[in-house]
């Protein structure tokens, strides 16, 4: 019998399931997440599983749920705070990077809170539905920030999220959700934050990525297969991002390209550039290139969304181009 | 003659029979150390020896305190910048607060904050934030653990006249309502958010009708320089609280007699206000008064002041004797979890 296969979506919802069957102090909050299962259907069945004091519906008050969660946290809880879309992570920022990011380092009282957050365009949400807002959050010591690109990712990261004693901030790609399919992780299956994975091996030139850019640059290094060997790198966590894989991989390869669906200037793009200029450049037989859409806020019509994401022919060209240095 | 009401200087407290002598003086004392020790804190900010800014809680201690005493040992709370009473109440030492002023290594933050901004762990007391109303929906999550678990706890928080203007206190006030979970506000009306009257930041300026009306909850208003009357109140929401009551909360009418900070000399406060309540309504006073009038003989109220005075000089010296923090140290502790 063929191992059952589920979705990116399903995958996340699995995690959650199984960290709340594992743990009584794993709860999850937010808007509609309740007997509704959620605007995407992420959380579907674990009300009725889990019964309202472990799946908790709220008014609309960012601000309000997610300091909520930390205060829960401070008492031991481990909540999972569900935002509708990343769009809305302008409301509770300060609860995030104020209480949330300092109150470790300042006075070693852990908030081990997970705050999913599901991003991303190519579903024509718009500039307050398809944002890719991960990089705000880059450089907050305190913080974790991880972005799954793939199903056993998806499963593996959350689960470790929700035993970390930190506050993770878990990007969940919209896109991604019932695009991806794969095996069913079994319940053991944890993916260590911090650490980036190497989704493809290869020799002339690396793609760093993360998100949705991992199934994008791995179909691409697959369609160059015969003129080059292109190395994949999954960045996973982005923030602290794995310094150490990347670089030894640009070593390796001596072309480096970042590719992320994030604006130009945000994202985890610029801070990896920065790192293989500083610690890599010595290694380098070409400038470092950057595929992502411009610094604009995601449009809405399908012309000038699909113009606006990176794509299987920008990235190639891309790729080409620094093939050819 | 002393002591007399009828001609006293200075109003004394409630009177209320609930409160005990011995509380009435622990009252006192968390009230006087609060004073002394802000005093003392405001030299050594004048001295240059306490870095950043200093902000005082002077007409405003009792707030603290009464609503501190009030909260058992497993309860916790997020006092603020002008409720250090809050912590003395809770059982903070003087020394370890001194030490987050003087920024030394084995104070509560460690030299990497100041002033009052720490938490006590132990103690129950959540590190205050700058950020207004941050503090609000923390303590509705913390009561959400407490009811989640059917622990009989309560959380505790403060906030000001000035916060009341924050969106956080508003999503903190309906969340808690919502949740139904067992959490006590206490609303410090000062009349002041740093230079801004309150008349010049809200149309209506009675929190307690705001937060009845519009989130039925229920407040009590009381005259936040009597700490017998704040401490009787809180007392009650506690109780409330604990007892499956939902959420509660209280207006404590203060003024704030100092600026918003050691820079600030406050002359755009109303003259008047701060007469009385330098006086008349001192909190500090107010309580001396009602010792003398439950019969607690001179001397022994005298006993009180010099015990606390010698006290704060104590933790002071204490204080100042501790090692300054190590910068090698300074990337310790950025994570709970840190990655390898």
């Amino acid at each position: 019998m063929a191992a059952e296969t589920i979705t990116y979506l399903e995958a996340i919802r699995l995690a959650m399931r199984d960290a709340m069957a594992d743990d009584d102090r794993v709860f999850l909050i937010g808007e509609d997440v309740g007997h509704f299962g959620g605007p995407f259907g992420v959380s579907t069945g674990l009300f009725d599983r889990f019964g309202a004091s472990r799946v908790i519906d709220t008014p609309i008050s960012e601000e309000g749920f997610v300091g909520a969660a930390f205060g829960a946290a401070w008492m031991g809880e481990r909540p999972i705070v569900e935002l509708q879309f990343a769009d809305f992570v302008t409301c509770p920022f300060d609860a995030i990077v104020t209480v949330g990011a300092k109150t470790h380092w300042r006075n070693g009282i852990a908030l081990p809170v997970v705050i999913r957050l599901p991003s991303g365009g190519g579903v024509r949400g718009g500039p307050f539905h398809a944002s890719s807002p991960e990089g705000w959050f880059v450089g907050v010591a305190g913080l974790k920030v991880v972005c799954p690109g793939t199903v056993d990712d998806a499963y593996g990261l959350l689960r470790a999220a929700v035993e970390d004693d930190d506050p993770v901030l878990f990007f969940e790609h919209k896109g991604l959700y019932r695009r991806l399919r794969g095996i069913a992780p079994p319940p053991s299956h944890r993916v260590p934050i911090g650490r980036a994975a190497i989704a493809r091996s290869g020799t002339d030139a690396t793609v760093v990525t993360y998100g949705s850019g991992v199934d994008l640059a791995l179909r691409v290094a697959d369609a160059l297969a015969d003129v080059a060997s292109i190395e994949v790198i999954d960045l996973r966590t982005i923030w602290p991002v794995d310094a150490d894989t990347v670089l030894a991989s640009v070593a390796r390869t001596s072309r480096a390209l970042v590719l992320q669906e994030a604006s130009r200037s945000t994202g985890a793009g610029d801070h990896v550039v920065s790192l293989i200029a500083r610690e890599a450049f010595a290694s380098l037989d070409a400038p470092i290139a950057v595929v992502a859409p411009p610094d604009t806020p995601v449009p809405y019509a399908p012309e000038l969304e699909d113009a606006y994401l990176p794509s299987a022919a920008s990235l190639r060209s891309a790729l080409e181009a620094l093939l050819a240095w | 003659m002393p002591g007399d009401p009828a001609t006293a200087v200075v109003l004394p407290t409630t009177d209320d029979p609930s409160v005990s002598a011995e509380r009435r003086i622990e009252l006192f004392r968390v009230v006087l150390t609060h004073r002394v020790m802000e005093e003392r804190i405001m030299t050594l900010y004048k001295q240059g020896r306490i870095a950043g800014s200093v902000y005082t809680g002077r007409g405003q201690e009792a707030v603290g305190a009464g609503a501190g005493l009030a909260l058992g040992a497993d309860d916790v709370c997020a006092p603020l910048n002008r409720e250090m009473s809050c912590h003395i109440a809770r059982g903070v030492e003087p020394a370890h607060i001194f030490r987050n002023y003087l920024g030394r290594a084995t104070g509560p933050t460690r030299g990497r904050d100041g002033n009052m901004h720490f938490g006590v762990p132990e103690r129950g007391v959540f590190p205050l934030v700058s950020m207004l109303g941050d503090l609000v929906p923390v303590v509705v999550g913390a009561a959400l653990a407490f009811k989640r678990r059917g622990e009989a706890r309560v959380a505790l928080t403060f906030f000001g006249d000035g916060a009341f203007n924050c969106g956080d206190v508003h999503e903190g006030l309906n969340l808690a309502g919502v949740l139904n979970v067992p959490v006590v506000f206490v609303a410090q009306s000062n009349r002041v958010a740093y230079s801004t009257r309150t008349e010049m930041a809200m149309r209506n300026p009675n929190l307690s009708e705001r937060i009845e009306g519009g989130y039925a909850i229920p407040c009590a208003r009381v005259d936040g320089t009597d700490a017998i009357a704040v401490h009787v109140a809180v007392r009650n929401a506690v109780e409330r609280a604990r007892a499956g009551g939902g959420p509660q909360a209280i207006e404590a009418l203060t003024v704030r007699l100092d600026g918003h900070a050691a820079h600030d000399d406050g002359r755009y406060m109303d003259r008047d206000l701060i007469a009385e309540y330098g006086t008349r309504r001192d909190p500090v006073e107010r309580l001396a008064m009602r010792l003398v009038l439950d019969g607690v003989p001179r001397a022994e109220v005298d006993a009180v002041r010099a015990g606390v005075i010698a006290a704060v000089a104590g933790a002071l010296a204490e204080a100042e004797s501790a090692p300054a923090p190590d910068p090698a140290d300074l990337a310790n502790g950025v994570y709970a979890s840190p990655l390898s």
